[in-house]
């Protein structure tokens, strides 16, 4: 999530950016509007009157049924989970808090797919609705629960004192001061869950339960690029969209403003009593079913596998391609925001704003859908790069661009522009001034944005499987292949090094972001 | 200490650049460098593909790319690839995929001799696919849920309230889609569309044919309509198995013949090589690879199964060759019709 106020902006020197900058900004805009142009073209090729056949049928009210039906369970399951959660660790004085706040982020270590395909192995009851609900919500809530509790630890304890010398008793506090003031967090923390459970494709298609973005790819899978898989795209594209817009929405609204700092101080703590009980029952369930079935059931198929073949080279490999398919997509990454970040700080305009604007954009099209868009326009109109890594790669920019902007933006803003002018009266050229002055500057921050885009890129599926070139399989597409048949000892070393490379650093660095304060 | 980390900020942009500059380039430079590589579109299952491209090489040194796929959607990418198309070799499930591409043109006529080597039937009437391997389609049952004699006469009997929750199918699979065809064929549109509107309301829909075996094997559901091998498969895995196979006779639709196919493509660079691997498929060294891997019977003219599969002389199937199959594009059609898909 990226901080909105900055408050200090400098006033602009220079009115137009150098091609340098604009040049990055307008492809990644013309990128991220390909999805549409996918859309758009496939039903201009169909005609609309047959687009709008596909689309108004019983097959796809089901999917709208399931996907809406997931969405809503997992976003609220989600909330109630977070919300008490965060309470229980925050205000209350349950024994074991702090061991608690890092075994419950657990979850953060195991990418969906991998917990989703361990719940079906154990048993076939977890396919379906109900399953998908569960072992969605079991590795979402964190995402929930870290922000609000960061939030109750920061919040100043007056308000809820005065509240309580006007009368009202612990629930009434809760509701008319405290909930009121975590709403913010509370609020971005479902939308973003929300929005996942939109995109989300691998985990749903080992679940077996058809949304629209299963159904984009069985349509994929029936007849490469069609009108059908593109017109459920436009559904879903309407549906991200939205929740976009009511994401920017809220996002301006809603802000408590807090006068004068006050004396920095925590909350008091709510005695449990009786309740503690109950209270670390309540972590010790969350904490099985969250992370203790999901990794017990990988360290059995593990045991179980490692007795069959165990093919070294193969997982190799995989681990090699992942690797290099990461750090290329992080590299790219790189390049592409810091120009966009330059943008946003240092200039005004038109273009600006849409940089501004374009993370938000980027991080709301589902994966799948610009896979589809990319494999359609790179055959038709850019046939080099078919089928190559690079077009993978550029996927994984615009994917993942939006991890790498928060930082940089963040670090561009500290990096003064009057340095680099300083440094060119001196006598050196913009490119050299920005490398020796503001570079240096921003350098923590470009490890930190390399970072985030690598561990994520590394669990990457769907734009994997689409867009990889032949023969290159990734840590990710092994363990997903290999459930699909069923093979679940054979998935396990592959979902276990997913974890261990990427998985674990995600954790490390999540928790460390919202718990060591 | 400026200095040091202003050198090392050039040092890791610098390398940064190269290093995404290297990997953009470099994939696509290596698969060109070898003079003589194919690339083979599976939609065969992957272990089929592999060790047929693994075996390939060992004997002829060149090497094979295997993209693995759905049969339907590689057919379509093929089409959509045109003259551009980086595939030499198509190897599908099925025989409509290839039907399709080779009405359109497509493909490129095999050897003679490569067809001359299989039946007939199984080699299409314009020469530009063959048929690799034969399978039938059965319904595989778990005696703890149900016994044989219980199982109806005809496949068109499971369109029934009376298997409520009781019938599993794949609606995605090429073969479900040839069976569907094959109704048609035999009985009509009406008919066809009957059986599937009743699966649909009656069955239990499965992602793939493996999933719906094994679900079969736990006892999730007392029988699915899947393709023999898999059975086999699943047996060599686990040694034992619970579930059996149950083989419809007189003709039904049930008991349907289908072939996996193979067809050089037209847009090929290296059409000699290609026409040498297909070769290699209708070969006897081939088809032992390829049926030694997947429990399909052999198409080559005079060879049996070594994997202890009922004899092909003994099935009874109908009427239904590859050729009246066609593109089996009315079953994507109907399945769409009654909301399958």
């Amino acid at each position: 999530m990226l901080s909105a106020a900055q408050p200090a902006r400098f006033t602009p020197t220079r009115k137009k950016p150098s091609i340098w900058l604009l040049l990055p900004v307008l492809l990644l805009v013309g990128l991220s509007l390909l999805p549409l142009l996918y859309v758009g073209t496939k039903a201009w090729q169909a005609g609309w009157s047959e687009a709008l056949h596909l689309l108004w049928r019983p097959y796809v009210f089901g999917l709208m049924r399931n996907t809406l039906l997931l969405m809503v369970g997992v976003t609220l399951t989600c909330a109630l989970v977070g919300l008490s959660l965060a309470w229980l660790l925050e205000r209350s004085n349950l024994a074991g808090r702090r061991l608690w706040g890092v075994v419950l982020c657990l979850p953060f270590a195991v990418p969906a797919f991998v917990s989703s395909f361990t719940w079906v192995s154990l048993s076939a009851s977890f396919e379906g609705l109900g399953g998908a609900i569960l072992v969605m919500s079991l590795s979402k809530y964190p995402l929930i629960f870290l922000p609000v509790a960061a939030t109750l630890r920061n919040l100043d304890p007056a308000l809820e004192e005065s509240a309580r010398t006007l009368g009202q008793n612990r629930w009434g506090v809760f509701f008319k001061i405290t909930l009121p003031l975590l709403w913010p967090s509370l609020l971005a923390g479902s939308l973003l869950i929300a929005l996942h459970m939109l995109v989300e494709f691998g985990a749903l298609s080992i679940i077996g339960l058809q949304t629209f973005t299963t159904a984009i790819y069985q349509q994929f899978e029936l007849e490469f690029s069609n009108a059908n898989a593109a017109m459920l795209s436009a559904v879903l594209l309407v549906m991200c969209l939205s929740l976009l817009w009511l994401e920017l929405k809220v996002r301006g609204k809603g802000r408590h403003i807090r006068i004068g700092q006050g004396a920095a101080r925590h909350a008091e703590q709510v005695n449990l009593g009786k309740w503690s009980l109950p209270g670390q029952l309540y972590c010790l369930a969350l904490a099985v079913i969250g992370s203790g079935i999901p990794l017990g059931m990988l360290a059995y198929w593990l045991i179980k596998g490692s007795s069959a073949a165990f093919p070294l080279a193969e997982i190799g490999e995989a681990l090699f391609s992942s690797l290099s398919l990461a750090l290329g997509g992080a590299a790219l990454c790189l390049v592409l925001a810091v120009p966009v970040g330059l943008l946003v700080v240092r200039y005004k305009g038109p273009l600006a704003i849409w940089a501004e604007r374009l993370p938000y954009l980027l991080h709301a099209l589902p994966g799948l859908v610009i896979a589809l868009a990319l494999v359609y326009f790179a055959l038709h109109y850019v046939p080099a790069l078919y089928q190559t890594s690079a077009l993978l790669l550029i996927a994984y920019a615009l994917l993942f661009l939006p991890l790498a902007q928060a930082p940089i933006r963040t670090a561009l803003n500290k990096a003064a522009p009057q340095l680099e002018e300083a440094a060119r009266t001196l006598g050196a050229t913009s490119f050299t001034a920005f490398c020796r002055v503001t570079l240096p500057i921003i350098f923590p921050a470009l490890g930190a944005a390399f970072a985030l885009v690598f561990l994520d890129a590394m669990k990457e599926l769907t734009a994997t499987l689409l867009l990889s070139p032949t023969g290159l399989n990734t840590l990710a597409t092994q363990v997903w292949s290999h459930t699909s048949n069923i093979e679940f000892a054979a998935a396990a070393p592959y979902a276990a090094l997913l974890i261990l490379v990427s998985g674990l650093p995600v954790y490390l660095l999540t928790t460390r972001m919202y718990l060591s304060r | 200490m400026m200095l040091r980390n202003t050198q090392l900020a050039t040092f890791l942009l610098r390398s940064l650049s190269i290093a995404t500059l290297g990997l953009t380039l470099l994939a696509p430079a290596a698969y060109a460098a070898d003079p003589v590589t194919l690339t083979l579109y599976n939609g065969q299952h992957k272990e089929v593909g592999d060790n047929l491209a693994a075996a390939f090489e060992a004997k002829t040194g060149i090497h094979v790319n295997v993209r693995k796929g759905s049969s339907n959607q590689l057919a379509s990418q093929i089409m959509e690839e045109g003259d551009r198309s980086p595939a030499d070799v198509f190897y599908a499930e099925e025989s409509p995929p290839l039907n399709s591409l080779g009405e359109q043109g497509f493909l490129a006529k095999a050897d003679d001799s490569t067809l001359q080597a299989l039946p007939k039937e199984y080699v299409a009437a314009n020469g530009t696919w063959i048929g690799v391997t034969a399978r039938t389609r059965v319904v595989a049952f778990n005696p703890k849920k149900i016994s044989e004699d219980q199982l109806p006469k005809s496949v068109l009997d499971f369109a029934d309230p009376q298997w409520q929750g009781k019938i599993g199918f794949v609606p995605t699979s090429g073969a479900f889609q040839e069976q569907a065809v094959a109704i048609i064929k035999l009985h009509g549109r009406d008919a066809a569309e009957e059986w599937l509107t009743g699966l649909r309301a009656f069955g239990k829909t499965y992602t793939n044919n493996m999933v719906a075996l094994k679900a079969v094997e736990n006892g999730e559901v007392a029988a699915v309509l899947v393709n023999n091998y898999y059975w086999f498969a699943l047996q060599r895995e686990k040694g034992q198995l619970d579930s059996k196979l149950h083989y419809f006779t007189d003709g039904d639709a049930g008991g349907l013949i289908t072939v996996s196919s193979a067809g050089v493509i037209k847009a090929s660079k290296h059409p000699k090589e290609a026409q040498q691997l297909l070769a290699y498929m209708a070969s006897e060294e081939g088809q032992r690879v390829i049926t030694n891997t997947t429990a399909e019977y052999p198409m080559r003219k005079g060879m049996v199964s070594e994997r202890g599969l009922k004899p092909f002389e003994e099935l009874q199937p109908p009427k239904v060759t590859p050729a009246d199959l066609g593109n089996a594009e009315e079953a994507l059609d109907l399945e769409r019709d009654v909301g399958l898909l």
